[in-house]
């Protein structure tokens, strides 16, 4: 079944047990930022807990397809215990990655966002994959601006 | 409605296997068996005979129309005005002038709303839309009104989606100024009762526009029995090109209409310091510009293939594909079909699922071969109305078959069997 191509069973299996997922409001969160993509009504919401410059954890509710879902699972994965700096430049490496730039280049991104390569062929996807980033990049901007 | 006034060939019967064959994309498609194309409310293929006509204005009969006096210029010209007479006759207007060819149906609502309504729009006025539309037919009227101060409204929805004319009382009162609806919905499917709608709207003089982009290709359309005010309809969701639309307005009301854009061919008399400019005859005046002479040859020989298909076994067909199709999907427990009455006939049928995404959905649906849409489908008055955010929807037409349902229901089978276990 051709669907394994975009759907692989990382991106799948965050879906099914998203990781730092929210069931309600984000409490206590130092920052709280909100992502939507009106066309198909995708939200998330993305909260960070800092301590001093590090983000201490991640915290994201929301609702969408698979890719959107799986995204913002694998993101907090990704960044829990990493400095505002370092995520930072991972945010914008996946920006340009799912960006226009031909030069955008997955080496050194932690191994489970890899699953989110095939998505790169769907353009009409990338803002599923984008949203919770986004949010997250401005979550940490809300932070720094305490 | 009303039945069809005009004459119609009716074939012995509809076959859609051999209607299938004149769509050349069936032949050439990477795999012409695996593709089931329902996402025909968005756009439509294209037969040979289309494909044809556009080559053929190019190839044999192409040169500036309406100003050229050589021989190739006169049959440049007959073709193009033989293409608005074909169209015409096919919506039962009373004279090719009622008929103004625009870039799409888009084009011709804007026409209307900013050169009829909006300079005779005040403060206080009313314009009604119904709660079904697409944007199209909604963010015109909507800035007419703004620019106005004039109130827009919803005709709303009863629970199984129709149109509730009992608790839209004011719809005819005297601050209604204008009412501009579709005939049948791109996301519920819905046929709306357009020609009674039209009379009772005509007793009151307020005009009506009716958007016939979701209907043209499977309903016959009878200007004339409906009793509209305009009419608007695109090509291309009819098996014509894309970039050309039709506008149809009573003469009367065309004759009040402003252009909105002025230029080259839709003027008689250049004014300058003395004197103003006067405008060329209708239709003209609302054509400037190099008009889209292979775009209205094909349109018309979309509207004889239609013709010559026989429309009453074209809607036929559609209706049982569509009520086959709503049967089906209703044996997956996780499906919910979309408020719609008892028998769907107008090709659309959309959906949720309990738990799959559409986007998902129709992602997985198009690896497998089958094209459906999901998303607000240009209609977020009306899907926020019901609490969605997004739906999937399969449109039919007269080249699908049972297949293409089982197809779709085969799909929806693996994208629960993808997120679902």
């Amino acid at each position: 079944m051709i669907a394994q191509d975009l759907y692989k069973e990382t991106l799948l299996d965050h879906y099914r047990h998203p990781r730092n997922r929210s069931d309600g409001p984000i409490a206590g969160a130092d920052a709280v930022a909100r992502g939507a993509n009106p066309r198909c009504g995708d939200e998330v919401e993305i909260g960070i807990f800092m301590q001093g410059d590090l983000i201490r954890d991640v915290m994201f509710r929301g609702r969408g397809c698979a890719i959107c879902i799986a995204s913002a699972s694998m993101m907090t994965e990704a960044v829990t215990a990493s400095s505002t700096d370092t995520t930072r430049r991972l945010c914008d490496q996946i920006g340009a990655w799912f960006g226009a730039a031909e030069t955008a280049t997955e080496a050194g991104l932690p191994a489970d966002l890899q699953a989110l390569a095939a998505v790169r062929e769907h353009p009409a996807r990338k803002k599923c994959v984008l949203l919770s980033w986004e949010a997250l990049a401005e979550a940490i901007d809300k932070a720094g601006g305490r | 409605m009303s039945p069809a006034v005009h004459s119609i060939r009716e074939p012995e019967s509809f076959d859609p296997e051999r209607v299938k064959r004149d769509f050349p994309i069936f032949e050439h498609a990477t795999d012409p068996q695996r593709l089931h194309y329902l996402d025909n409310a968005a756009t439509t293929h294209k037969p040979g005979a289309v494909v044809d006509a556009i080559t053929s204005s190019y190839t044999q009969c192409y040169a500036p129309i309406h100003r050229g006096l050589y021989p190739l210029a006169e049959q440049a010209t007959s073709q193009y005005e033989r293409a608005r007479r074909t169209l015409q006759h096919f919506i039962g207007a009373s004279s090719p002038e009622a008929l103004v060819f625009t870039a799409s149906a888009t084009e011709a609502i804007n026409m209307v709303a900013s050169g009829w309504l909006k300079p005779r729009l005040c403060s206080g006025d009313v314009v009604w839309v119904s709660r079904m539309e697409h944007h199209s037919n909604y963010l015109p009227w909507q800035r007419v009104c703004r620019e106005s101060g004039a109130e827009l409204r919803f005709i709303e929805l009863t629970r199984e989606g129709q149109l509730d004319l009992d608790s839209s009382r004011e719809l005819f009162a005297e601050r209604s100024k204008f009412i501009a609806l579709c005939h049948v919905s791109n996301v519920l499917g819905i046929e709306n009762p357009v020609a009674a709608l039209c009379a009772e709207a005509n007793e009151h003089g307020i005009p009506v526009l009716v958007d016939a982009a979701q209907s043209v290709s499977h309903l016959e359309i009878d200007v004339s029995a409906m009793g509209c005010d305009f009419l608007v309809f695109s090509a291309h969701k009819m098996f014509g090109p894309t970039g050309i639309g039709l506008l149809y307005g009573r003469e009367d009301r065309l004759a009040d209409m402003e252009p909105l854009q002025v230029g080259g061919g839709m003027v008689d008399i250049v004014g300058d310091a003395t004197r103003e400019s006067c405008w060329a005859e209708i239709p003209a005046r609302f054509e400037a510009g190099s008009p889209d002479m292979p775009g209205a040859a094909g349109f018309a020989a979309a509207a004889e293939y239609l013709a010559g298909l026989g429309r009453e076994g074209v809607r036929r067909h559609i209706a049982s594909l569509t009520q086959f199709a709503a049967e089906q999907l209703r044996t997956i427990p996780d499906i919910s079909l979309l408020p719609h009455p008892e028998l769907p006939s107008s090709g659309i049928v959309s959906f949720t699922h309990r738990s799959l995404h559409p986007h998902d959905l129709a992602q997985v649906a198009g690896e497998a071969g089958v094209a459906i849409r999901a998303g607000h489908h240009c209609a977020q008055p009306l899907l926020n109305h019901l609490g969605l955010a997004a739906t999937t929807r399969a449109s039919f037409s007269i080249y699908n078959d049972a297949s293409d349902v089982e197809a779709l229901i085969d799909a929806i089978l693996t994208a629960q069997k993808v997120f679902c276990e």
